[in-house]
């Protein structure tokens, strides 16, 4: 290339106002570029001078971008203010750019607007608290049911402005409802206990001394021993072990178990397994979120035909893929229905082995009631407790239970 | 700020930072080396990104070795390997305790020695033990700082750094504050495992790192092995290229590349073999994980090699490929 089309700035208008206007597109984009960053960029103008395009497009993009995601962004957003002709077909850009949205975005944006609506229009929220009239009959038994409730969203022609989010079964999940699960799992790993261990560590206050660390820094004070360290009990957080079943009898709800099994994963560090005739570990992949995974996920649980083999893939666990690490204070959470293809007796001997280790077991059910299987029932003295889990809602209920 | 004097030509000052660091080793592309030398232009800290084995530290070495051709004085290359719990003992400074209690020792000794002795006496420089970022300020000639993987320290040593890449000095609350003589070239190298704050990256100049084209890293192996057949390089290369746009946990990087073509040679290979599975066992230069190794069966390998990215049902075989060739 000879001498590179100069940056348009030497003929519209001054070389400072351009990279000014330049430096708002980038903002705009959600760079941050301020004055600093505009001296830099003018500076490195001056010194390689406007004919230099190459090196100072590298120059610039070595001062504006702080980011992986602004570095991947520059090469779009300069060319199209430098040289908004290379851009054949597409739109010219005046004005405040936005940044396009999918469409979990678009319909995230619209329960926000309706939540945002004037409370004034909501039905049953005019003056002296009398209901306007029901649009529907789900309305009027909704109306009976709690008549003092009067600000509630109602339903609508079977449609409702009331979030059905919760009960989505995992199907479809929005941002905030990920923020909520991860929420969820932070608290329910604080509310973890943590177990003490035989260790010690150094602690600003504590209740025993660490002679050996008070007598190092003593060393600064000439042997005398001024500045005492204190040592205490090193705590553990319990280890975490998910078992998924992902069966087909449990196809429908594999999607809500892996994304809670993927919170807890990258929360509480937990290791997540999946099982169907088979038991295989999933953690590396619940710790990377490429589209690429979640296809391997979706994989993982579709597809998957005869039986469920809970006693066998439990056995597998305790003995291979957890034996080191099964120990007193550790959690085994296995999701499932309970229906297993093996003998009854069998799975009450695998979570004995499980139990042996000192490992708590929690079983999670994503129906109301205890699953009424009967290798579940026969084992019911080695689980600790059931708990039910179709919905977020039943995961922010089990916060208390879960300790 | 003053600017150096090479800067009166930027373009030429780029080229020979090219050639000094091809010479040295380290071939960069253009875009590097202008972002380099607009570091030194500018006395800014490079903060540089990347996956692991793309060359980040690669570059810092290579460009203390740059400055000690032509008969001038070597730049001194000070590393500074963050870890979790690294502190200001380790990373600035730390009086030397033992030799300030035996000057103490020493003067109470001698009649009337104790009398004379001040505090200024031993909260001397001579008392300080310089650690890799005093070190680097205090040098009197050209030196790179090299603070490498700055993602695995703190955020509390994180703010602490920001003083010595804004101001490069460093505060000793007996001494004062020091300032450096002679300014390093700062390289910070992250693999992005945390994310670092906004104050210190703009306080850095920013590049990403990735993995090089086909031709730099054919270019790459072939300087770093000039002996090995051409043949086998470029195959090599093409099959490692190949590799990266698999699903691997660990992606084999410019080194692995280095490694498994350096063991192919030795090997007293003059090409790729048509059946990978003779040098499976080689594999291990570009494999890190027991995944990838589980993944990356005979067959899949034998695809990577003919260079057929999807895999079907209606898979041809290798012969039906060589016809349709």
């Amino acid at each position: 290339m000879n001498a590179a089309p100069a940056p348009r700035s030497a003929s519209a208008a001054p070389p400072s106002e351009r990279v000014a206007s330049f430096a708002a597109l980038l903002r705009d984009h959600g760079l941050t570029v301020g004055v600093a960053e505009q001296q830099a960029m003018l500076q490195a103008s001056l010194l390689f001078g406007p004919l230099q395009e190459k090196p100072l497009q590298a120059a610039w993009r070595a001062i504006a971008c702080h980011s992986h995601r602004e570095w991947k962004l520059w090469p779009d957003v300069y060319e199209r203010f430098w040289h908004p002709e290379k851009l054949r077909g597409g739109v010219k850009v005046s004005g405040q750019t936005r940044p396009g949205r999918n469409l979990r975005q678009s319909v995230q944006a619209l329960h926000e607007q309706m939540d945002a609506a004037p409370s004034a229009s909501r039905p049953g929220t005019q003056q002296g608290n009398q209901p306007t009239a029901l649009h529907t009959a789900g309305d009027q038994a909704l109306a009976q049911q709690d008549p003092n409730d009067a600000g509630s969203p109602r339903a609508q022609g079977g449609a409702s402005r009331t979030e059905a989010l919760h009960p989505r079964d995992g199907q479809m999940w929005m941002p905030q409802e990920l923020g909520e699960l991860q929420k969820l799992a932070r608290q329910i790993t604080a509310k973890l206990q943590a177990r003490n261990t035989r260790r010690w560590r150094v602690a600003a206050r504590g209740e025993r001394l660490d002679l050996r660390q008070t007598l190092r820094r003593s060393v600064g004070w000439g042997g005398e021993l001024l500045q005492p360290a204190w040592k205490i009990k090193r705590q553990e957080p319990p280890r975490l072990f998910i078992l998924a079943d992902v069966s087909r009898s449990m196809e429908s709800h594999a999607a809500l178990f892996l994304r809670v099994a993927r919170a807890f994963a990258l929360e509480a560090d937990a290791r997540v397994f999946v099982f169907h005739t088979r038991l295989a570990e999933v953690t590396p992949l619940m710790h990377r979120d490429t589209p690429v995974i979640q296809e391997k996920v979706n994989a993982v649980t579709a597809g998957f035909g005869g039986g469920t083999r809970i006693a066998a893939s439990l056995q597998d666990f305790a003995r291979h893929h957890a034996r080191a690490q099964l120990n007193r204070g550790a959690r085994v959470w296995v999701f499932s229905d309970g229906f297993d293809t093996d003998a009854p007796e069998l799975l009450a001997a695998a979570l004995q082995e499980v139990r042996a280790r000192g490992a708590r077991i929690s079983w999670f059910h994503p129906t109301r009631q205890v699953p009424a299987a009967g290798a579940l029932q026969k084992a019911r003295g080695l689980i600790e407790r059931f708990v039910p889990l179709a919905s977020l809602a039943d995961l922010a209920a089990a916060r208390a239970v879960l300790n | 700020m003053s600017l150096p004097d090479r800067a009166a030509q930027p373009a030429n000052a780029e080229r020979l930072l090219r050639e000094r660091l091809q010479r040295a080793g380290y071939l960069a592309d253009e875009d590097l080396a202008t972002t380099v030398w607009l570091a030194s232009a500018l006395q800014r800290p490079l903060l540089i990104e990347g996956d692991a084995g793309v060359g980040k530290t690669a570059l810092a070495t290579a460009l203390a070795q740059s400055y000690g051709e032509h008969g001038e004085q070597g730049a001194t290359l000070v590393r500074l390997q963050c870890f979790e719990g690294l502190d200001l003992s380790q990373a600035a400074y730390e009086w030397n305790y033992g030799r300030q209690l035996m000057a103490i020792r020493l003067s109470e000794a001698t009649p009337g020695g104790a009398a004379k002795v001040r505090e200024s006496d031993v909260f001397s420089r001579d008392y300080l033990l310089e650690r890799p970022l005093l070190r680097a300020i205090s040098q009197t000639g050209p030196c790179v700082l090299l603070i490498d993987e700055i993602d695995r320290a703190d955020e509390a040593f994180e703010a602490f750094l920001l003083e010595v890449l804004a101001d490069y000095q460093i505060t000793v609350p007996e001494i004062g504050t020091l300032r450096a003589t002679h300014i390093p070239q700062v390289i910070l190298t992250s693999n992005g495992t945390r994310e670092l704050s906004d104050a210190l990256r703009r306080r850095c100049l920013y590049h990403y790192l990735d993995y090089p084209t086909l031709a730099r890293e054919i270019a790459i192996v072939k300087s770093a092995l000039p002996e090995a057949d051409t043949r086998l390089v470029e195959e090599a290369v093409q099959f490692v290229q190949r590799l990266r746009r698999e699903d691997l946990a660990k992606i084999p990087g410019i080194a692995e590349t280095l490694d498994w073509v350096r063991a192919l040679f030795h090997m007293q290979y003059h090409s790729l073999p048509e059946d990978l599975s003779a040098v499976l066992g080689t594999l291990a230069c570009l494999l890190k994980t027991r995944e990838d190794r589980f993944m990356m069966g005979p067959d899949r390998l034998r695809q990577l090699v003919e260079g057929r990215r999807s895999v079907g049902v209606a898979e041809k075989g290798p012969d039906a490929a060589q016809a349709v060739a």
